[in-house]
């Protein structure tokens, strides 16, 4: 028998080392290879919501008109220039000469009006708060005219991702066709677009010669891998043997590590992302417990959660405090919130507005029950299993609710799940995060009533916030736009759905002695990739012939040494119970 | 029950208690298993339940990622929690879901067992034909899918176990079964007009149960390891702190690569210790209760 598992281990070992020396073979290609944490889920770009996703897009799809690396400015994307007829309202812009997709079909005006038109009449989540109010006519071949229904301070910056309509018009026929559509047709008009899609694996982006963006007429290297990894640690320790180029979203706890490593290079990337506790505000189907619809446990849960612990333990200090939602990748949209409003960790206060708003304990169990004596205060609080920090968070929370008296119910879901429990409403708080884009305008959308069951997970709404949020959408005077939109900042604040729990900068560290050219965005603060457009990928350029060093990843070999030992252990402990089966 | 069959039953135990006693790796597996049911049972003296709190933990001024030397006895983790209170408490849930796990494939694996092998044609057809089916269906993938499916509850986590390791136990007491029925004292009582369930209960019963205890302490073990792996992979109760939860927490927040050794060491060296200890016993009984097993070795 021991014979045998010898044998078999010997089997798995030979069967794994014939795919790994092939792939090598074949592999003189120059790869940059990016390493994550979190999986992708849609890659659909009409639809899709994690940040691995948006990196891909970044890369597959180009826009009208780009961003600058340094300040976000508004630059030439696929438009090289454009005229303003009437300032908000109405834009003509012309088109780069022989742009193409990058299967060669050409990339002409109709794409762009199409992507638009098509996007606003099907409500396609990522574009509706973009182009709801656009109508986008096609003039000539390379010109097209875009006239805003109402005066839109966006414009002229339109950073919607544009999809082939050649592939696309068929498939789109109506809003569920077009969302659901598996977009892993691999034609794009960016530096890179995605050939191959492994679901929790990888995904494999490959230089596009049609770009227009190339400094010379060659892409500089020829494709772009992003891995992903289960355990950020085994991430870290990749980079730090040189079988990836690049990390991102490693864990706080690496960074000294990461820091001192003389080929590394660590970036804390500033760009408005944030974390937050959730509170369901009751807006969906499935309803939270009665007691959070009312504000008062709400402000009580929300001065019960202690941040600047999590700050100092879980981050170690790389993250700073933050008291609303942050909307933009500028601090400016933030506002200051009265130091009295403030939810500053606070228990003894947070007891207190239990005990006045008539939540006691009555029946001395150390969990207060409704102020008619019934249905204690026991919370769901949904964990996402996807997140490095919501398993902490999740038993956090359990020791911040006993000390007001509420108890709280752990429930595992992972990323999509979680998205879905959402929707439905069928929770009572999770953790999460956002990274926002660059106008605020998307962040502000989420919270409106008509997102109810697509992004606004708060499951809040106000008229009140939705009346101001139209009002913002239509405000040219960027002076006038910034006073409103703190004003509805603050007013969400107030509701206490959603307690931001810090600003959280995206850690990612890359290789100096592989690739160089990373770009930060924005300037000094920003990160280098997974940033708003993500310049850096068409800046790189490989130091030395060779960039990559060996492919084999030591991460499969432990993990088939992990497998060989299960299923071994299992198999010994299985033996003596088959023994005497056999033996009968 | 006549008096006789009692005695004869109570002699049969005191027996099986002798050869028991003679056997030292029995001893010993039952010496280390003991060890842990008493922690199991007196985890609330052993350390503070609030210790598993992060809250309470930093409240108290615990220091994050401390060695044994620096916070005795076990030091603290990530969030400043004891691990020694992780410890104790966890082998609570371990031993817990353990031992109700194994119950559930006990049960489900006997009642299949004595069903097919005493009724025997097409009904055991039946049966072995489902058990075979599940024997095949590959275990490891079978238990994340029904645990991510179920949801992640410490109940669903029992169910899960046991509903997909039975089917050895199943054809275990199959065999004996057939063995018995062939006996004798079956024909007689037959022949004196007892009804089916009455030879089950009294006969075929108390000639397999030797061996259904031996199997079911050999089930233990498994059912641990099953535990632990799920909770690994993330598919465990998140709010039962089992020593497997303490892993997973352990390798997601970095314990390997800080050399947190005291983190991830005792919750591992514990599961290895108990399913050795029911592995040890479990080898004992069936010895006994099949003394063929022992001479072939």
């Amino acid at each position: 028998m021991r014979r045998f598992i010898v044998l078999m281990i010997a089997a798995v070992v030979a069967v794994s080392l014939v795919p790994i020396a092939s792939a090598q073979e074949e592999d003189d290609q120059i790869t940059l290879r990016v390493g994550l944490t979190q999986d992708w889920e849609v890659i659909n770009p009409t639809s899709g919501y994690t940040v691995a996703a948006y990196e891909v897009w970044n890369l597959h799809y180009a826009t009208l008109t780009d961003k600058a690396a340094d300040d976000f400015a508004t630059t030439p994307g696929l438009a090289e220039s454009w005229e303003e007829v009437e300032p908000g309202v109405e834009y003509v812009y012309t088109l780069r000469e022989g742009l193409t997709w990058s299967d060669g079909e050409p990339l002409t005006a109709d794409d762009v009006a199409w992507n638009i038109n098509t996007g606003r009449d099907q409500g396609w989540d990522n574009m509706v708060s973009t182009v709801g109010n656009i109508e986008a006519t096609v003039i000539d071949e390379r010109t097209v005219q875009l006239v805003s229904s109402v005066p839109d301070p966006k414009l002229p910056t339109m950073d919607v991702y544009l999809v082939p309509q050649h592939i696309w018009e068929p498939i789109a026929t109506d809003y569920d066709a077009a969302t659901q559509y598996a977009a892993e047709d691999g034609v794009g008009s960016g530096p890179f677009v995605m050939t191959e899609f492994t679901p929790g694996q990888s995904v494999v982006m490959t230089a596009n010669p049609n770009y227009w963006g190339w400094e010379g007429d060659e892409p500089p290297y020829d494709q772009v891998i992003f891995r992903l990894f289960e355990n950020p640690d085994a991430m870290v320790a990749a980079l730090q043997q040189g079988e990836l180029d690049a990390a991102q979203g490693f864990p706080a706890s690496s960074w000294d590590a990461l820091e001192a490593d003389a080929d590394i290079e660590v970036v804390a990337g500033q760009q408005g992302g944030f974390d937050e506790i959730a509170i369901n505000g009751g807006a969906a189907e499935g309803q939270p417990h009665p007691a959070l619809l009312d504000l008062e446990v709400r402000r009580a849960i929300s001065h019960a959660i202690d941040r600047p612990a999590v700050i100092e333990d879980l981050w170690f200090g790389l993250a700073s405090p933050l008291e609303t939602m942050s909307p933009s990748a500028d601090p400016k949209w933030i506002p200051e919130i009265p130091e009295e409003n403030q939810f500053t960790y606070d228990p003894e206060r947070a007891n207190q507005i239990l005990d006045e708003a008539g939540y006691m304990d009555t029946d001395d169990d150390g969990i207060r029950e409704m102020p008619d004596g019934t249905n204690p205060i026991v919370i769901r609080h949904a964990v996402n299993t996807d997140g490095d920090l919501a398993g902490s968070i999740g038993d956090l929370m359990v020791g911040w609710m006993e000390e007001i008296g509420i108890g709280v119910e752990l429930e595992a879901y992972d990323q999509d799940a979680l998205f879905g429990v959402i929707v439905d409403g069928t929770y009572d708080t999770f953790y999460w995060g956002w990274v926002p884009f660059v106008d605020p305008d998307p962040m502000l959308s989420y919270f409106t009533e008509a997102e109810i069951g697509n992004y606004n997970d708060a499951n809040w709404f106000d008229p009140a916030y939705d009346a101001l949020y139209a009002e913002q959408n239509q405000e040219v005077d960027p002076d006038r736009r910034l006073e409103i939109v703190h004003e509805m900042l603050t007013m969400f604040h107030d509701a206490a759905v959603y307690i931001p729990m810090y600003v959280a900068p995206d850690l990612q560290a890359y290789r100096t002695d592989t690739f160089e050219g990373w770009v930060n965005q924005p300037a000094d603060i920003g990160p280098v990739i997974f940033s708003n457009t993500s310049p850096s990928y068409v800046q790189l350029t490989p130091i030395g012939a060779d960039a990559g060093g060996s492919d084999i990843n030591w991460l499969l070999w432990g993990g088939i040494a992990a497998v060989v030992v299960i299923l071994g252990g299992i198999f010994l402990a299985r033996r003596s119970q088959t023994t005497s089966d056999e033996r009968e | 029950m006549t008096s006789i069959a009692m005695q004869r039953r109570r002699a049969t135990a005191s027996r099986v208690w002798a050869q028991f006693r003679g056997s030292r790796q029995g001893m010993i597996g039952l010496a280390v298993l003991l060890v842990f049911v008493a922690m199991a049972l007196a985890a609330p003296l052993l350390a503070d339940v609030r210790e598993l709190n992060p809250v309470f933990a930093r409240a108290q001024g615990n220091p994050q990622w401390a060695p044994p030397s620096v916070f005795p006895p076990l030091g603290t983790d990530y969030i400043r929690r004891s691990v020694w209170a992780q410890f104790v408490w966890g082998s609570r849930v371990s031993l817990f879901v353990g031992l109700a796990a194994t119950v559930l494939t006990i049960l489900i694996g006997s009642v299949v067992g004595i069903v097919s092998g005493f009724v025997g044609g097409k009904v055991d057809a039946i049966f072995m034909r489902v058990t075979e089916w599940f024997l095949v269906i590959p275990f490891l993938p079978l238990a994340i899918v029904l645990a991510s499916v179920l949801g992640r509850n410490v109940w669903n986590i029992i169910f899960v176990i046991g509903i997909t390791s039975w089917p050895s136990t199943a054809r275990l007491v199959r065999a004996q079964v057939l063995t018995v029925k062939q006996r004798l004292f079956v024909d007689r009582a037959r022949s004196l007009g007892a009804g089916g369930g009455h030879i089950v209960a009294h006969h075929i019963l108390p000639n397999v149960s030797g061996l259904i205890l031996a199997n079911a302490t050999l089930a233990v073990p498994i059912s641990i390891l099953t535990e632990t792996t799920l909770s690994f992979l993330g598919l465990g109760d998140p709010s039962a702190a089992s020593w497997g939860k303490t892993l997973e927490e352990a390798f997601v927040n970095g314990a390997m690569a800080r050399n947190a050794w005291w983190y991830f060491l005792p919750a591992g060296l514990g599961i290895l210790a108990v399913v050795l200890a029911f592995t040890l016993i479990g080898r004992t009984l069936e010895e006994i209760a099949n003394p063929r097993l022992s001479r072939s070795r």
